[in-house]
């Protein structure tokens, strides 16, 4: 066993107390998930009932990263949601003491399939399109069904109540902006006063808003099921529309291999709500400022020299330059540009 | 030296590209060696005219805080846009002119907010030059793969 290998090997020892011949092979980092770094391992242990042989993924915070995040928030809600109609993979252990790996992680099942990735191919479904986007509308729907407060979910941002959703998440970006933004960016601070003088309507319900629910986020399999939606890092309680704005971003838009207005009719009827247009605008506009806000705290982190992750550098360079465009796209369409 | 920063960064995201990643088996390395290739290849585009494009683009926002100057009610915003107006670049290394475009990008954010204020007609046409200025910066800064 590597250095590595053997420490989660003792993890594991310590967390299973009856099981013995614990040990842990194969373990690789996986490319991609900016926000934590990702993990596959397989562990085989045996508790007395016979031999236990699992592929297992480990998710650990990254000296710096994309977003600030809460390390247990991603955990919480696998644990929470785990028997809902939305597919997450089933969550083991959460370790927030830095003795065991230096940093905050944890462990849960590693879900078959594999992410479709938006950058690198014109048909990322490979020819199942159709049927996966069927099911990533629906389960988004499935999850703005679902009542946080009776999953155990009130701890997550906004989930005690906040009068105002729209206000609390833009009043959220905009101060992360104002912690790590190295040049003011009058593009995105246009959009956010835009924003706060134009407010949406209030939210037909407090939902569970995943955060960065699109296409990359989660695993698919030939069949063309959903196997798993992953990185919820970023999840907590808002208005529904703003995990569907940031499913149509352009950048990464589900709507280039699935029709928006079918996507639309399968969230409504999953989640028995209804989307108001002139809402979902404000929020696309929202999801623009909110991406240069996260691409934001990606270049501040690299240029500080505490990530040295190199998706987090050339996405952020890329990602903020194609969303500062989209605000401005979005504000002449508003008239500003004349 | 003659040797310049662009031939450099880009000699160096040619041999990642042609020389080590071709050899790599592990597939989270060859993906960390793609990106820096690519991240390479940005920031070699960027090198040769990167002072002109801080020169030109603080130029522009002087003209544009000095245009404000005159449209503004504020008496106190209009003598500090007067005056950054008739400033210029304190000198030529990247980080100097960084801190210049910063603070020149402030007082054009102050300037507009004074102006969707004040809502007049000057106001409103001012606001939109502005806009058109943000989009044509966003287009020279634009990172070229």
């Amino acid at each position: 066993m590597t250095d590595m290998e053997e420490r989660i090997a003792a993890y594991i020892a310590h967390r299973l107390p009856n099981a013995h011949g614990v040990a842990v092979d194969q373990l690789s980092r996986i490319p991609g998930g900016s926000s934590q770094e990702t993990f596959k391992f397989r562990a085989v242990w045996d508790e007395g009932s016979g031999p236990a042989d699992r592929w297992l993924i480990l998710r650990r915070a990254p000296p710096a990263g994309l977003v600030v995040a809460e390390r247990d928030v991603e955990f919480s809600v696998y644990d929470a949601i785990g028997d809902s109609d939305v597919p997450v993979p089933k969550v083991y252990f959460m370790e927030m003491d830095p003795q065991w790996l230096d940093r905050p992680f944890f462990v849960m099942d590693m879900a078959p399939g594999k992410p479709g990735h938006f950058w690198t191919s014109d048909d990322p479904f490979e020819g199942q399109a159709q049927a996966i986007g069927e099911r990533f509308w629906r389960h988004l729907g499935a999850l703005a069904a679902i009542d946080h407060r009776a999953v155990g979910l009130e701890d997550l941002r906004n989930g005690s109540g906040e009068p105002s959703l729209w206000a609390a998440e833009l009043g959220h970006w905009e101060s992360i902006l104002d912690e790590n933004e190295s040049m003011i960016d009058p593009v995105v601070r246009g959009a956010i006063r835009w924003l706060r003088a134009n407010p949406p309507p209030p939210a037909a319900k407090q939902a569970i808003v995943h955060g960065d629910y699109r296409v990359g986020n989660f695993l698919f399999t030939p069949d063309g099921r959903i196997s798993a939606v992953l990185d919820w890092e970023m999840c907590h309680i808002g208005d529904p529309l703003e995990d569907i704005a940031w499913a149509l971003n352009p950048m990464w838009s589900v709507e280039r291999w699935f029709p928006a207005e079918e996507g639309i009719a399968l969230w409504e009827q999953a989640s028995g709500l209804s989307v108001d247009p002139a809402a979902l605008d404000w929020w696309r506009l929202f999801a623009a400022v909110k991406a240069c806000a996260i691409w934001t705290t990606a270049e501040a982190s690299f240029n500080s020299g505490r990530s040295r992750d190199m998706n987090v550098a050339t996405t952020a360079v890329r990602g903020m330059s194609f969303h500062r465009k989209e605000i401005l796209d979005h504000m002449a369409a508003r008239g500003a540009i004349g | 030296m003659t040797l310049s920063i662009e031939a450099a960064v880009r000699g160096v995201a040619d041999a990642l590209r042609e020389k080590v990643a071709p050899t790599l088996t592990d597939s989270f390395a060859t993906e960390v060696t793609r990106l820096s290739t690519n991240l390479l290849t940005i920031m070699a585009n960027a090198a040769d005219d990167a002072v002109a494009l801080r020169v030109e683009e603080n130029a522009r926002v002087r003209t544009l805080l000095g245009d404000g100057a005159a449209v503004v009610g504020d008496t106190v915003l209009a003598a500090r846009l007067a005056q950054a107006a008739a400033s210029t670049d304190p000198g030529f290394r990247i980080s100097e002119l960084d801190r210049e475009t910063d603070r020149l990008r402030r007082l054009l954010v102050r300037l507009q907010v004074a102006l969707e204020l004040q809502d007049d007609v000057a106001c409103r046409t001012l606001n939109q030059r502005i806009w058109s200025l943000l989009r044509d910066i966003e287009t020279s800064r634009a990172p070229r793969l």
